[in-house]
């Protein structure tokens, strides 16, 4: 693996995170729906599978939180789990929940500049648990994993740039609080002002952002009695909410040059522990800014078999903010054209027809930049998250919208790498 | 040319003994200077290569007294705008050999150097583009090479405390495959832990001959034991930046790292430890050189021999029309080709003792200053320079003085058999005032001050301390048979008389042989002495501060840039035993002074007031000073230390601790001969105050009365579990560990005269035979008038053992003068340290019997070759 990585180091020198572990997070932590992991055997938290280290010396062997319990670990259960009834408060919610193994905020967001130019950027926060109370007192040990992505789109220039951080706190170098909102990894970070407005600063030379998003229409929750299930187990699920037409105004960062823009934002925040189920290759997602006013949040989920899970949802938020469940039945989301190669090899269909006939929406999504690919490095973990457009009608009144469009597992399973 | 060949060469291959002798003892000589200079390099380089082999692509590293605060980490963003930050825990562990004798005898063996191997303790989600590991590829039965590191395996690396990887050699070595246990110490702990992955021979793997293991941070600083720190913080500049971009870089590091921090390259660890062997390498160099000298003396030796044996022969050729010029040439050619063949023989042989010598000096260099693996010395083009730079001059210089003595030889007067030597019977007025002023000259030089912080004028007095004594050889020698005049008749009879009468009228001929042997006698007398008296210091010393009934210590022995540490298991044995009525404990950490490594220590003064654990050198009442000083900002500082810096009491000195550089008033000044790089001692509350809760690096423990320290160590060792391993030393068996390493650290020493004297001893052998030779006639008469063989081969003993008496008494003249100035001069320049001048004078008295017999026993083939001879000449 580390061998891979150094190759790949040569090619990519920006992408240093190792790569076997950006996938696992990967397969926790994509962004829309915590799905497609392994069979329910698998589903284990990997720092529960390993094989019983060093009986006899291991430290504080055979106490609960011990790192050599065998397979019916008790560091899954030790987890919480997200359940129904879920009571949201806010901004409180916005700060971390270390009893959920896996948390994320997610900031995609559509933009312009003065000269009229319109870029779109994704900055993303994961946390992933891993141990949760590691035996080890040094504050180097791992008890979660934080990684960050970062990504500018310049369809004018044809430019997508990224950058990905995977790190562990240790003396504080990221962490996320849990009494206020503030996330961060190394000199990348989320917060909430004083004011309420949440801002993002992602330094970087080739690419970077520095934010200051208003929170807009009030927090959308997701799915049903405070829950997003994702399969047909009970704890498989999580708590996921939305702010879903942010006004953003700041600075991009694209190849040294610092670009002044203003425009609007989408925020999704999940945290949950366990919600996969077998056979689930990857997801659709799709967050839209229509232009009468309303927001859609849809995903759906592919099973091996080329079907769709019956688990796939969505969200559709009125002008002022009252929401509609989508349920698998009540959409279609179908690709358009042939899929077409990235750099990572794997074939995206980058533009689709979106139907949902109970509100007589019928939407196209197109992307104006082909290659809007974010690549881990070496393992084979690669999604496509990039900036789309909608054109459309609402009960035949057509309408436009911006948006991100979100798209995992089309190279290779995710559950298969990570059985490996 | 065929005048070379028929006059010089033919002869030499007659003369086989002296031929050979010569060359062996050039060839000695060459070696033991080549030896010393490869092992010099061996251990620095040692240290300086895997030095680089794990910097990898570090350009800048950010270090700090007892390492660097982790809570500092956040604040050094900055370093991420310039390249890639990693911290580090680096450090040393030994392979445990499945099981170590503990038990009864309670001894624990100590842990050899061979079985430690480098730790690297990284951040292994960010430290992979800073150095080249590789992962070896794991071949799987019947399937494609399977990922080298399976995602499981990393995540166990990462996320379980005993979990390493290990590179492809050492499994090997060890027979350990992936999944296997491998039982690792680390200060008194012995931990388990899984091999989860195989490094290739790249990058730092290849470091100590892939004696190395790599381990995530967060397990390697918990291994260690050094929660809350780390090592230091390399820093790979971004891009592939030039010195200059890397001088920039560092001082705009420097600017912005908090107080108590400073950045540097990483060669600068191996400057400083160079710097802190500089002085036990030049006295090593030094007395490299005295081997040489004798081989010098050999040659000029051999060409005078080679000039009188055939003086007629010269006196012929001379009268044939070869010019002075040729005679010269063809004496200088005879030099050259004994000096040639010496130093080609020797850089062979060289390489041969450089092993040895290694063996002798890695134990004291890792005793004593820095965990280094010894390399095996490479021969360098430079080295092989050398050898012949210094051999074939010096040997031509040697052969100089009688090649122009054979170039004035008067071809009548060769013909007519005149006395071979009358232009140099008498002595020489002029040679002893060159003698007397430049004695003179050394006295005055050891008045001079070091260089640079080594006695460089210390050692030219005593080389032309070496050198004057030499040229006043022919005088004592002069002086000296007439007061043995009597003696001899008495004690030898007629035997004893000719021997006599023989010596006294070769003056000139045996002198440069006394002197030679002479020369490394008086070495040999000058270190005993020193030795001697720096032992009897050091016995003095422990007996008055070694106070304690038993000495607890860690199972794996602490370096510089290698510490180990008890644990508080073993700290609560020792406590917890009923015997035990007080004990303390004491933490030494690595502190740079002025860009040298120094030892600071942290000592409870209260408990060095009670116990007298220091010797006070200034001011007159330490204790009271120390008393004053208790839990003040004030340290007692090592003699060395005080000497090397010229501080003293009441001097203030300026400390870089963790969080910045603090003022310290010196307390008092203590004889110390643990730490030559010089140590600071801090009140107990003073140190914490700087370095927080740090874990003792050992403990001393008071016993009740009555309790029996034998006992109450092997019950405190037998109380230990199995994961733990301490040395316990009782007052007596520390005693002796310390005189026991005192006297490993001159095994070379002794090595090294050995040598020097076994070459002189070929010099008296050949000595001889010349005269042997030279007498012919005389010897023939001898028997003629009814001498037997065995008269004869005594009195040639005789003559031999005589050489050994005068080259021992002057040996012992200048020895004792030489003496005066290693331990007043050298020592004291190079290492700071007062030793009480003894004489040790049972072992000089041992010596000089040994050397006499020693030269009767060389005597003994020229004296079968004299009766020999005489009979071959009477048939």
């Amino acid at each position: 693996m580390m061998n891979n990585l150094r190759r790949h180091a040569g090619v990519t020198r920006r992408v240093a995170a190792p790569a076997a572990l950006a996938g696992l997070l990967m397969a926790f932590a994509a962004h829309g729906s915590m799905a497609a992991q392994g069979p329910a055997s698998e589903r284990r938290p990997a720092a529960a599978q390993r094989t019983p280290a060093t009986p006899g010396t291991a430290p504080a062997q055979g106490t609960a939180t011990s790192p050599g319990a065998g397979p019916a670990s008790p560091l899954a259960s030790a987890w919480k789990e997200a359940t129904a009834g879920y009571r949201y408060q806010f901004p409180q919610d916005h700060a971390s929940h270390p009893d959920f193994k896996i948390e994320w905020w997610y900031y995609t967001g559509n933009v312009q500049a003065r000269d009229g130019r319109r870029f779109g950027y994704q900055v993303t926060f994961f946390r992933v648990g891993v141990d949760r109370a590691p035996v080890n007192p040094s504050v180097w040990a791992v008890r979660d994993l934080y990684m960050a992505h970062l990504a500018v789109s310049d369809p004018q220039g044809q430019r997508y740039r990224f950058a990905e951080k995977l790190t562990r706190s240790g003396p504080g170098l990221s962490g996320a609080a849990t009494d206020r909102y503030r996330v961060w990894n190394e000199e990348w970070s989320a917060t909430q002002d004083a004011q309420g407005r949440h801002v993002l600063r992602a330094p970087g030379r080739d690419v970077g952002v520095e934010l200051v998003l208003d929170e807009g229409k009030a927090p959308v929750i997701n799915g049903i009695n405070g829950i997003s299930q994702k399969g047909a187990m009970p704890g498989n699920a999580s708590h996921y909410y939305s702010l879903t037409r942010m006004p953003t105004r700041g600075t991009l960062i694209l190849d040294g040059e610092r670009i002044d823009v203003t425009g609007e934002s989408w925020m999704d925040r999940e945290f949950g522990s366990s919600f996969l189920e077998t056979g689930q290759q990857g997801w659709d997602w799709l967050s839209l800014q229509l232009s009468d006013g309303r927001e859609l949040m849809l995903y759906q989920l592919r099973l091996a078999d080329g079907t769709r899970d019956p688990r796939s949802s969505g969200t559709l938020v009125e002008t002022d903010g009252r929401t509609t469940h989508l349920t698998e039945r009540d959409f279609t989301q179908r690709a358009i054209g042939a899929p077409e190669a990235m750099p990572s090899g794997a074939r995206y269909p980058l533009a689709w027809q979106v139907d949902i006939p109970g509100q007589g929406l019928s939407l196209r999504v197109t992307t104006p930049l082909r290659n809007q690919e974010l690549t881990t490095a070496g393992a084979g973990i690669s999604y496509w998250e990039g900036m789309v457009e909608v054109q459309g009608t609402a009960r035949g009144t057509a309408l436009s919208g911006r948006g991100y469009l979100e798209m995992t597992g089309y190279r290779g399973s995710i559950g298969r790498v990570l059985t490996q | 040319m065929r005048l070379f060949r028929q006059f010089i060469l033919r002869r030499m291959l007659q003369e086989k003994a002296r031929t050979v002798t010569t060359i062996v003892g050039v060839a000695l000589g060459i070696a033991v200077v080549i030896a010393i200079q490869l092992t010099n390099g061996s251990s620095v380089r040692g240290f300086e290569t895997a030095l680089t082999t794990v910097a990898g692509r570090t350009s800048i590293e950010v270090v700090g007294t007892g390492g660097v605060p982790e809570s500092v980490l956040a604040d050094l963003g900055f370093l991420r705008d310039i390249g890639q930050m990693s911290p580090v825990i680096e450090g040393e562990m030994a392979l445990v050999t499945s099981d170590l004798p503990r038990g009864d005898s309670g001894v624990v063996a100590p842990v050899r150097r061979s079985e430690a191997v480098r730790v690297l303790g990284v951040d292994i989600l960010r430290d992979l583009t800073l150095r080249d590991y590789a992962m070896a590829e794991r071949q799987q039965a019947g399937s494609s090479p399977a990922e080298a590191l399976s995602r499981q395996e990393f995540l166990d690396l990462l996320t379980s405390p005993r979990t390493i990887v290990i590179t492809e050699k050492l499994a090997r070595r060890r027979g350990v495959r992936l999944g296997d246990e491998l039982p690792l110490m680390t200060g008194d702990r012995i931990e388990r832990f899984v091999v989860r992955g195989l490094l290739k021979d790249e990058g730092p793997a290849k470091v100590m001959d892939g004696s190395f293991v790599l381990m995530d941070i967060a397990a390697a600083q918990w291994a260690f034991n050094r929660l809350g720190r780390v090592d230091r913080i390399d820093v790979q500049l971004s891009g592939s930046p030039d010195s200059a971009a890397i001088d920039a870089a560092l001082s705009s590091v420097r600017s912005q790292l908090p107080a108590g921090l400073t950045a540097q390259r990483p060669a600068r660890r191996g400057e400083q430890v160079e710097r802190m062997l500089a002085a036990f390498h030049m006295n090593l160099t030094a007395l490299s050189w005295v081997s040489l000298i004798v081989g010098l003396f050999l040659v000029y030796n051999t060409v005078t021999i080679s000039v009188i044996a055939r003086r007629d022969e010269i006196g012929m050729l001379r009268a044939l029309g070869v010019t002075r010029r040729q005679v010269l040439w063809l004496f200088l050619g005879e030099a050259a080709a004994l000096g040639l063949t010496g130093v080609g023989l020797g850089i062979g042989l060289g390489r041969v003792l450089a092993d040895a010598a290694v063996g002798l000096t890695s134990q004291t260099v890792s005793t004593l200053y820095i965990a280094t693996a010894a390399v095996p010395p490479d021969l360098a083009p430079w080295h092989i320079g050398l050898a012949f730079a210094l051999g074939v001059p010096l040997s031509l210089l040697a052969a100089t003085m009688p090649a122009l003595e054979a170039s004035r030889v008067s071809p009548t007067a060769a013909m007519r058999g005149h006395d071979r030597l009358e232009s140099r019977v008498r002595l020489q007025p002029r040679l002893l005032a060159l003698a007397v002023v430049i004695l003179g000259g050394a006295v005055a030089l050891a008045q001079l001050g070091p260089v640079g912080g080594r006695p460089i004028f210390g050692y030219v007095s005593s080389f032309a301390t070496i050198i004057g004594a030499s040229l006043l050889v022919p005088a004592t020698i002069f002086g000296l048979t007439r007061l043995l005049y009597r003696p001899l008749r008495r004690l030898l009879g007629v035997e004893g008389l000719l021997a006599h009468a023989n010596l006294s009228a070769s003056i000139p001929r045996v002198s440069i042989s006394v002197a030679a042997l002479a020369v490394s006698l008086s070495m040999m007398v000058a270190i005993a002495v020193m030795i001697g008296s720096f032992r009897d210091t050091v016995a003095y010393w422990i007996g008055q501060t070694l106070q304690a009934d038993l000495f607890i210590g860690p199972g794996m022995q602490p370096t510089t840039g290698s510490e180990q540490t008890l644990s508080p298991e073993v700290q609560a044995a020792v406590a917890a035993h009923p015997d035990v009525a007080a004990y303390d404990s004491f933490r030494n950490v690595d502190l740079i002074y002025k860009d040298n490594f120094v030892v600071l220590g942290a000592g409870n003064y209260q408990v060095v007031i009670d116990y007298g654990a220091l010797l006070f050198k200034e001011p007159a009442d330490g204790r009271a000073a120390l008393k004053a000083a208790i839990g003040t900002e004030a340290v007692v500082v090592s003699e060395a230390f005080s000497n090397r810096y010229g501080v003293h009491a009441g001097d203030t000195i300026t400390l870089d601790l963790p969080g910045g550089s603090h003022p310290f008033r010196i307390a008092a000044v203590s004889y110390d001969y643990a730490v030559d790089r010089g140590m600071v001692v801090m009140d107990r509350p003073v140190f914490a105050k700087y370095f927080g809760a740090l874990a003792p690096t050992g403990m001393a423990a008071f016993l009740k009365p009555g309790a029996e320290p034998e006992r109450v160590r092997r019950e405190i060792i037998e109380s230990l579990d199995e994961g733990h391993r301490a040395f316990i030393y009782t007052n007596r068996d520390l005693r002796s560990e310390v005189l026991r390493i005192f006297d490993s650290t001159f095994a070379i020493t002794y090595a090294l005269e050995v040598i020097a004297i076994v070459v002189a001893m070929l010099g008296v052998a050949a000595t001889l035979l010349t005269l042997v030779l030279e007498r012919r006639r005389e010897l023939s008469m001898l028997r003629l008038i009814g001498a037997t063989r065995r008269q004869v081969q005594r009195m040639v003993v005789v003559e031999a053992a005589l050489l050994g008496m005068l080259s021992q008494t002057v040996g012992l003249v200048v020895g004792l003068a030489l003496s005066v100035l290693l331990v007043f001069v050298i020592n004291v320049q190079s290492f700071g340290w007062t030793i009480q001048f003894r004489v040790p004078t049972l072992f000089l008295a041992q010596v000089s019997v040994v050397v006499i017999v020693a030269t009767a026993l060389a005597g003994l083939y020229p004296a079968r070759r004299a009766a020999r001879l005489v009979v071959d000449h009477d048939e």
